[in-house]
């Protein structure tokens, strides 16, 4: 991922995905199923950074060079916005996804 | 200044605002682990209920019509019928169903249609630019000033921190006409006409904007002033009238309750210097005094989309509306534990509070005393802030296909 973001933009950017519903790579309103990236640690914790996407952007997204190898796609119908709290590390807000979809259900 | 150092927080040591964050957690955790077939059956049952006074409404008036050769003296009690039903059928539609639906309450059923991304509204703003304006400008700047563009709609001020100008003399004409045509100017707000005044709003998004605007407003137009009453024959005239009163009785319903909710005595005002670096727990805590609740029964709160639980919508706006009177019970008690306000009052008071406020802002402060603590800051220009003040992009996720301005 490019270094060359500003950790409070990207928090905004990521905000503005999650409550207008729009995909953060093509930034149209979002379909169903809602897909996510995370790394395995993020999928095993249920706490994903990226921004919600289309399941055909997240899948292209991946075949980048900009992407981490580890990244998995996650499908879901829902997801939870959850804002940092005070003694979190990570100021970034994280998604999680609240009713998983299997993975041939992305169209 | 920081958010916790609002007059109202000052009590409150930081371990205290933290612990209301996770007592607050908890809260929406529980109702997370609950959500399940009853609160389906709800929203089922909201559409079901819905479609039969719609589909009631149309038949009433047809009927009424039709049936004038026979039997005249039914024609008026039976088109007045329709229009009653058919404006209920609007309010449920855009109060309870859509805007509830838009904000992601029920993705988590996974239905094909009862879905955030694909929910298309009986009213003249494409479901899109609400997402923007609505869940996440209004949701996310919720009360700050020049950043939350629900703060008088950009006509009205609201807030004795905005700058008066002889322009608000008018407020009162003003706040009548937006009650009246509410629906479109609900259907204009994304575009921030202030923005395209000054010829800051990039021209292509301002295009593409007005296009969707054009094409939703002219299916609705098509809706309910050809197509219904070209189907009532020859009495098309009485047909487009009552729909056109329900458009209005809607228009009247949804402006007093979104109007109450945020502009009664005692729901704050912030600044932009109040929320950098807020936390999730000053987040609640923003939500909690900037909104306003109003008490009445079950079929209120349902009429009004749960609005009057204004309080906890904006604490919790992606959970099940129909939850919100629970939750209310548990926010109103930590907010007496932590002796912090929690506004609330009939709805009738609510909304002559905020009735006085927009007349008393329409002459200059001096003239006038406030209805609420003095502002932290003195007056000044707060325009209206674009996408592009306020979310820097990602940009390491590449594609951006077009600028959300």
């Amino acid at each position: 991922m490019s270094a060359v973001v500003d950790d409070v933009g990207a928090k905004r950017w990521v905000t503005q995905c999650a409550l207008s519903r729009i995909c953060g790579i093509c930034a149209e309103p979002l379909g169903r199923p809602v897909a996510f990236l995370g790394t395995p640690d993020e999928i095993a914790h249920n706490a994903l950074h990226l921004p919600p996407m289309h399941a055909g952007c997240a899948d292209a997204h991946r075949r980048t060079t900009a992407a981490d190898p580890a990244w998995q796609v996650v499908l879901t119908a829902g997801f939870e916005f959850v804002r940092a709290a005070k003694e979190d590390d990570d100021r970034r807000p994280t998604f999680q996804p609240n009713s998983l979809l299997p993975a041939d259900s992305g169209g | 200044m920081a958010i916790s150092d609002v007059q109202e927080y000052t009590h409150l040591t930081d371990e205290e605002v933290e612990q209301i964050g996770r007592e607050l957690d908890a809260i929406r955790a529980e109702i997370e682990d609950s959500r399940g077939a009853k609160d389906a059956a709800y929203i089922n049952r909201m559409i079901k209920v819905q479609r039969g006074l719609a589909a009631a409404g149309r038949v009433s008036m047809l009927a009424g019509t039709w049936g004038a050769r026979w039997a005249p003296r039914a024609e008026k009690p039976a088109v007045a019928a329709g229009a009653v039903l058919l404006g209920l059928a609007k309010i449920l539609e855009n109060m309870e169903i859509g805007h509830n639906v838009m904000h992601g309450q029920w993705d988590w059923m996974n239905d094909p249609e009862i879905h955030s991304s694909n929910w298309e509204w009986d009213t003249a703003q494409p479901a899109e630019q609400w997402k923007h304006s609505h869940n996440y400008v209004h949701h996310q700047f919720t009360n700050v000033l020049g950043y939350d563009n629900d703060i008088g709609y950009g006509i009205l001020r609201m807030a004795r921190e905005q700058k008066w100008s002889p322009f608000n003399l008018g407020q009162p004409v003003y706040n009548a006409a937006l009650a009246t045509l509410f629906q479109w100017g609900v259907a204009l707000h994304d575009l921030d006409i202030e923005r395209i005044r000054k010829g800051e709003k990039d021209p292509k998004e301002m295009k593409r904007q007005l296009g969707q605007i054009f094409r939703k407003g002219r299916n609705q137009i098509v809706k309910d002033y050809v197509v219904y009453p070209a189907l009532s024959g020859p009495r098309w005239k009485q047909v487009m009238v009552a729909n056109a009163t329900a458009n209005l009785s809607r228009n009247l319903w949804s402006y007093v309750i979104i109007f109450c909710g945020h502009f009664p005595d005692g729901a704050m005002h912030f600044t932009e210097e109040e929320i950098e670096d807020e936390t999730r727990a000053e987040w609640y805590l923003r939500q909690v005094l900037g909104a306003a609740n109003f008490q009445g029964g079950p079929l209120l709160h349902i009429l009004s989309g749960n609005l009057g639980f204004q309080i906890e919508h904006h604490l919790f706006p992606d959970l099940p509306s129909n939850r919100y009177a629970e939750i209310s019970v548990r926010v109103r008690e930590l907010c007496d534990k932590y002796d912090l306000p929690y506004t609330t009052g009939p709805l009738h008071r609510q909304y002559g509070q905020a009735l006085r406020t927009i007349i008393k802002l329409s002459v200059p402060n001096s003239w006038t005393s406030s209805d609420q603590p003095e502002p932290p800051t003195p007056s000044r220009d707060r325009k209206r802030r674009s996408d592009a003040e306020r979310p820097p992009r990602r940009t390491e996720l590449g594609g951006w296909m077009r600028r959300a301005s």
